[in-house]
């Protein structure tokens, strides 16, 4: 079998490059290491036919000479020709660039952080066959609750992360995690009728899955979803999901929030810190240390502490998201949002675990106080959104109507059109529901007047 | 290189019985620069190597990936995929199975007149700032732009246990271009894609000066538009509203792999779906689009590949595995993204047949209606149900394209949205683009422009 490297030979592999980069006379040198291996077992068309091991590792290289900055990656670790290359490469790139005036320097030596429920030597040990175990419990789960269904899609993966860092200021770290998932996704069928495909998943950094609970859910979503009808145009309450929430976020309030945005004028939020920007209902946190959270890690892509930002208290803007380089421009502290593309790319500012704190009522008892409504679980086109203004106009594939508190029945093709600085200022109620998707830590919300077009 | 790879291949064959096994082999160099506004934030080069098994034990498949190529290593790899593919079989039902094809031995070199891995990155530093500073100057309007350059080149090796040995060379160059301007609190986005698998030469036609202004003026224009009305109204699509509805709301569905989960073109083979002046495409073997190969991941050829005939359904794009199922010919359409990746059912270049309407004659009876121009983005699922962003849209009134509109996005149900196609026009434009699904793919879509009798388009709040 094929073997991850250890944590020595990260390490040894993250100095060695930034040791060749300062031998070639460059001011700062950065160096990022990645590893991933990831063993899946995959059903298609209703059975397991496929099980894979993917082991990707490599080495990205960011090296500053006069204010410019060069970058270099490659995956082939074993050759020291190969690592020598990618730092000139690195010295190269960044000679034949511009110099940036706002450059001021790699982060410094920080204490990282200390971070819980991330790593689980359950998974690890996990292997093929345990996986085709979890799946078939899935699988099987699902075809009992409803044969009207037909499981489509679905997976069962186990990973082992891990990533490594050292810069020329002296900052050196190794951190690890797992992640144990799996999912499946369900079409039901009946006299002619087709639903859209409707999906469940778990996702956890510990080996804590309930793949019984995940086929039943995709199977009963996917069967109420049956018997659908056209809904009228007109503005009504909404309930959304997990699924939707992290849609409509995603390409939308997230980016306004981030300082790279805020500083290229690409953000309604620029300038409002301190301002009501939403229900007062409404807290955010943007927090890298969330027990067990899918983004939770002791050092962010630049090496500096991951930490918990308040983004919005009580509706009103508090804070933005950093990583070193904006931060230098402001004058600030990065709050520990630098993310990579493992070692393929430069960092980025990105959120962490970006977490909408729950309410107190029951998911059930949002749809039940609501007299007319629709419950969303799943949304079409939200990445064709204005990233810029917020507006989205896209399709509930399904939605289910709300009627005197109970889910009625279950529409087709409705769109739904707004602005998310809207929706957040319409947010009236949160449950207690909260989930990990994705970026996103979010309970079921309630957002009064969104305007539904149909016909 | 090749003496190692077909090593591993014995090793699936004889010592785990594999019916099938290939190995892909990848040498890739890219370089990529990300100008915001006119900082270079970094200029990037990477080397990547590496090697993917795919093999089927017992009925099942088998893969596994390796970022190296040695030759130890890669013994440790196959056999990996070969446990794997053990393992899934324990619960199997129906063995899976691919159809015939003949071997192939070739060699794909490059027709490039200018290989982007031969152009000085000083040279790309200036085309892509030349893009940036055409966007800012512009307009005072314009509030920030992003401009995305990659060149990917390299050599792919396929092997297989049938006597498929194909070495190809690759290259693509691509670009994306953001604009975002903002006037009294209106803020309004513009993008624009370049994509080519000929070469660096496509800067020579798409001049960094000419994408720049495209670019750009669309996001000061969308300035003065209001959102349109919600509700149901006739349209008229352009090229590229028109590949990204071919795209997503009837191509993702004619993929085999997705037919067979269940889509609304399941029971419609030979079925009529659109009307008579419809008739799509997918093609691989368009010289220099950015959909465009010899052979694909499994070592088959690419073809021109019929899949609506004057409104009927006559084809869907398969692999070797659907192709088998549906007992029909494979048609080339099996892409990875890299060694990383199984591959799986991907588009080429897709795209409407143009027939013989004027814009004039598309336009002129349309009372009230709007003519969509740009797509921002698209989205389909397997009931039909389609969604298409539009970024840059007209009112038409009394047969005249009129004010422009802003953030309008259109929906419905493809099959019922196919038999209200009322004009075909004779303009053809193809446009270059990524889909993903799981995994990104270089693609092409287009046509010309098509009037449809009504479409449900998403107002603004």
């Amino acid at each position: 079998m094929v073997v991850a490297l250890k944590k020595e030979e990260i390490l040894g592999l993250a100095e060695k490059a930034v040791n060749l980069a300062q031998r070639k006379g460059v001011d700062e040198a950065e160096a990022f290491v990645y590893q991933g291996l990831t063993t899946d077992v995959s059903i298609e068309r209703g059975q397991i036919a496929r099980s894979s091991r993917i082991i990707d590792r490599g080495l990205g290289i960011r090296v500053i000479v006069n204010n410019t900055i060069g970058f270099s990656y490659t995956n082939m670790l074993e050759s020291e020709a190969v690592i020598e290359e990618i730092v000139l490469k690195a010295f190269k790139s960044a000679k034949a660039s511009k110099p940036d005036k706002d450059w001021h320097g790699l982060p410094t030596k920080k204490t990282f952080s200390s971070v819980k429920g991330t790593y689980d030597k359950r998974i690890v040990e996990l292997n093929s066959e345990d996986l085709v175990n979890i799946a078939s419990i899935m699988l099987d789960t699902a075809e009992k609750t409803d044969d009207r269904i037909f499981p489509i899609e679905g997976n069962v993966g186990a990973s082992y992360l891990c990533k490594a860092i050292t810069n020329s200021n002296g900052v050196e770290g190794f951190d690890h995690g797992t992640i144990v998932e799996c999912s499946l996704e369900t079409i039901a069928r009946e006299e002619g009728e087709v639903t859209p495909a409707c999906f469940e998943f778990n996702i956890e950094r510990t080996y804590d899955m309930n793949p019984e609970w995940v086929g039943k859910e995709a199977a009963r979503l996917a069967a109420s979803a049956l018997k659908s009808k056209r809904t009228e145009t007109k503005s009504t309450d909404v309930v959304f999901t997990q699924f939707a929430i992290q849609q409509l976020f995603h390409y939308t309030l997230i980016n306004a929030v981030k300082a790279d945005y805020i500083q290229r004028n690409q953000s309604a939020f620029k300038g409002k810190i301190g301002e009501k920007v939403a229900s007062e209902i409404v807290t955010i946190y943007d927090d890298g240390l969330f027990n067990g959270g899918l983004r939770t890690w002791k050092f962010d892509g630049e090496g500096v502490p991951q930490q918990k930002t308040p983004i919005i208290d009580k509706g009103v803007l508090r804070n933005f998201i950093y990583d070193n380089y904006t931060a230098n421009k402001e004058t600030k502290e990065s709050t520990g949002n630098a993310s990579r593309a493992g070692y393929l790319s430069t960092p980025n500012v990105e959120a962490t675990n970006f977490r909408i704190m729950p309410g107190n009522k029951s998911p059930e008892e949002l749809v039940s106080g609501l007299k007319k409504g629709l419950l969303v679980y799943y949304l079409q086109g939200a990445h064709s959104s204005n990233p810029a203004s917020g507006e989205f106009s896209v399709v509930a594939t399904p939605a289910w109507k709300i009627e005197n508190g109970e889910i009625a029945y279950a529409t087709k093709g409705a769109m739904l059109a707004g602005n998310i600085f809207q929706v957040l200022t319409n947010i009236s109620e949160l449950a207690n529901n909260e989930r990990k998707i994705g970026q996103l830590i979010t309970p079921w919300i309630l957002v009064e007047n969104v305007k539904v077009v149909g016909k | 290189m090749k003496d190692i790879l077909s090593k591993t291949i014995d090793v699936a064959v004889q010592r785990f019985h594999a019916e099938y096994a290939e190995v892909r082999a990848q040498k890739l160099f890219k370089t990529m620069l990300t100008l915001k506004e006119e900082r270079v934030e970094a200029v990037k080069q990477g080397i990547e190597n590496g090697a993917a098994f795919r093999v089927l034990v017992n009925g099942a498949w088998g893969f596994a990936s390796v970022g190296t190529f040695n030759a130890e290593t890669l013994t440790n790899a196959v056999s990996d995929a070969c446990k794997m593919a053990k393992a899934a079989s324990s619960r199997l039902k129906k063995p899976i199975k691919l159809v015939d094809t003949k071997a192939v031995q070739d060699k794909v070199p490059l027709k490039t007149r200018k290989d982007p891995s031969k152009i000085s990155i000083e040279d790309k530093v200036n085309t892509t700032s030349t893009m940036s500073k055409t966007i800012l100057d512009y307009d005072s309007r314009i509030r920030s732009c992003t401009i995305d350059y990659l060149d990917l080149t390299g050599t792919s090796y396929f092997i297989n246990n049938e006597g498929s040995c194909i070495e190809q060379n690759k290259l693509y160059v691509w670009s994306r271009l953001l604009a975002i301007a903002a006037e009294e609190g209106v803020f309004t986005y513009s993008r624009e894609e370049i994509g080519s698998t000929a070469g660096y030469e496509i800067f020579d036609v798409e001049t960094p000066e000419i994408v720049g202004e495209r670019t750009a003026k669309r996001a000061v224009e969308q300035l003065k538009a209001k959102p349109p009305k919600g509700g149901t109204f006739p349209a008229v699509l352009g090229p590229s509203v028109v590949g990204v509805f071919v795209h997503e709301a009837f191509g993702h569905l004619a993929e085999a792999d997705l037919t067979l989960l269940g889509s609304v073109l399941l029971d419609k083979l030979g079925k009529k779906i659109a009307s008579d002046n419809v008739t799509f495409y997918d093609d691989g073997s368009i010289e220099g689009a950015f959909g465009s190969f010899k052979y694909d991941d499994e070592g088959v050829p690419t073809q021109k590949t019929l899949l609506v005939k004057d409104g009927v359904v006559v084809g869907l794009m398969h692999n070797r595995e659907t192709a088998q199922k549906f007992n029909a010919k494979p048609t080339g359409n099996a892409r990875a993204e890299d060694f990383r990746f199984e591959p799986i059912i991907r588009m080429r270049n897709t795209f409407i047949e143009p027939k013989d309407h004027s814009f004039e004659e598309v336009v002129e009876d349309m009372k009230f209606g709007y003519y969509l121009k740009i797509f921002r983005g698209g989205q389909a699922n397997l009931d039909g149900t389609f969604q298409v962003g539009i970024q840059e849209a007209y009112e038409i009134v009394k047969g005249e394209v009129g004010a422009p509109v802003r953030n309008a996005s259109i929906s419905g149900n493809t099959l019922e949205t196919l038999l209200k196609v009322d004009a075909v026009g004779k303009d053809f434009e193809l446009w270059p683009g990524r889909c993903g699904k799981g995994q990104t793919a270089f693609i092409c879509d287009g046509g010309p422009h098509i009037r449809v009798k009504e479409v449900l388009l998403g107002g603004s709040a």
